[in-house]
This record gives structure tokens, sequence and C-alpha cells, in this order.
């Protein structure tokens, strides 16, 4: 059975995506994930933006478990 | 014994007001072990854009990551740095052109410790705390603030 993931998004890509947060059905890693957003909101296509997971940003493709929380970053422009 | 430290709240709603800054230089008067301050203000700057002037910018972070970056970045320059004190303070919501939005003050026995640190502060507060500004223009179009 899939289960799902919740989302947050911040900045600029919450208002590309219409919302700051999203319940998705988990694809299973952050890559898939990736690919999964840019087909479902092309307007991400233009844009830069890191992951993170349980609040650290991914540096590589990481698998996401269930309870995980993950948020979609625009690049930091505070100060 | 080694003092622990937990994570502390940096984020103020607003601006950070000077009379802040003047208290918070204050309540040091009785730690006299210090030798020298040193403080970094960020002020909302006026910038012309094509689509107009720039007259406040509105702060909005992901307040549980940032809190937890900022506590792992205070400790690496606590380690880093004979430091007697460390003090971080960042603004959200909407801030006006000449209103603090950011102040970074650090203290030392010896001037050196506390200048590095501080610069070194505010270098990482801008490059690695999740926190976004949208600066407002006086056309009332808004734009995402990129950071130099």
């Amino acid at each position: 059975m899939p289960h799902y993931i919740q989302l947050k998004a911040f900045g600029m890509l919450a208002e590309k995506i219409g919302s700051e947060s999203l319940e998705l059905v988990n694809p299973g890693s952050s890559e898939f994930l990736r690919q999964q957003l840019l087909e479902q909101f092309p307007k991400l296509k233009s844009l830069t933006f890191r992951m993170a997971l349980d609040r650290k940003i991914i540096q590589a493709d990481t698998d996401i478990s269930q309870g995980q929380e993950i948020a979609l970053l625009p690049p930091f422009s505070g100060g | 014994m080694e003092k622990v430290r937990s994570p502390k709240n940096i984020f103020v709603q607003g601006p950070i007001l000077p009379e802040k800054i003047a208290q918070s230089i204050a309540n040091h008067a009785t730690k006299t072990d210090i030798g020298g301050h040193s403080i970094f203000l960020g002020q909302i700057r006026a910038d012309e854009k094509p689509e107009g002037k720039v007259i406040a910018i509105e702060y909005t972070c992901y307040e549980e990551m940032a809190l937890e970056k900022a506590f792992e970045i205070r400790e690496d320059v606590f380690a880093k740095y004979p430091l007697t004190c460390m003090h971080i303070y960042h603004s959200l919501g909407e801030i006006k052109v000449g209103e603090i939005c950011l102040f970074v003050f650090t203290s030392s026995k010896h001037r050196k410790a506390a200048q590095q640190a501080c610069e070194e502060l505010v270098e990482r507060i801008k490059a690695e705390l999740p926190i976004w500004g949208k600066e407002i223009l006086d056309s009332s179009d808004t734009q995402w603030k990129v950071n130099i």
C-alpha cells in the first residue's frame, strides 16, 4: 500500500507551487521526488532548489522513509 | 566544567530596535573579563530595480531547521575562537528600509577573536540559514532577494 509524505515548500517555491505544504505518495527517494515535482509543477524547472530531509540538506540521492520531514528550499537570502 | 548550550531562538518578529542593541551592550558591563566587542548590523537598503525601488523586505524562514543550523554554527564558532559571549538576532516579517534586520554581537578578551568570529558568523548566517527575503517595491511589485 502506498504511503504518503508531507512536503514543506518555502519562499519562491511555495509561490510557484501555490502552497506551503503538500501531501504526495512517497516516490521512494529524493531523485524520484524531484522528477515527480518537475512533472507536476513545470514552473519549477527554471528554478534552483535544494531539498532537506529531517532538516538536513540532502547532498546525494537519498531514500525517503515514512514519517520523514521533507522540505523544498530555494536559495537562502537571509541577512 | 564546560557550559552545556542548547538551541536558542534567534528570531525577532519585526525590526531589531536600536534600544534593544543599546540594552544588549549595557548588559555586558558586568562581564569585566571582556576587552572588545564586535557588532554587525544588517540594514534594509533601498535598492533601485528596473521594476521599482525597494521599500521593505519581508522575511520568512524554515524555523526548526534554521534554529538547529544556527546552533551548529554557534557551537563551531565558539569552538574556533576564544569568545566570552555571542548573540545572534534575525528579523522575521516586514522590515522597512533603514531598519535593522540582523544583529550579530561577539565579545572576547582581546579584539581579534571577536572581530573574526563576528565576520564568520555573518557569512555563515547568510549562506547556511534557511531564511528568505522578499523585496517589496514601491511599484507594489515583489521580488525574491538574492544574496551576493
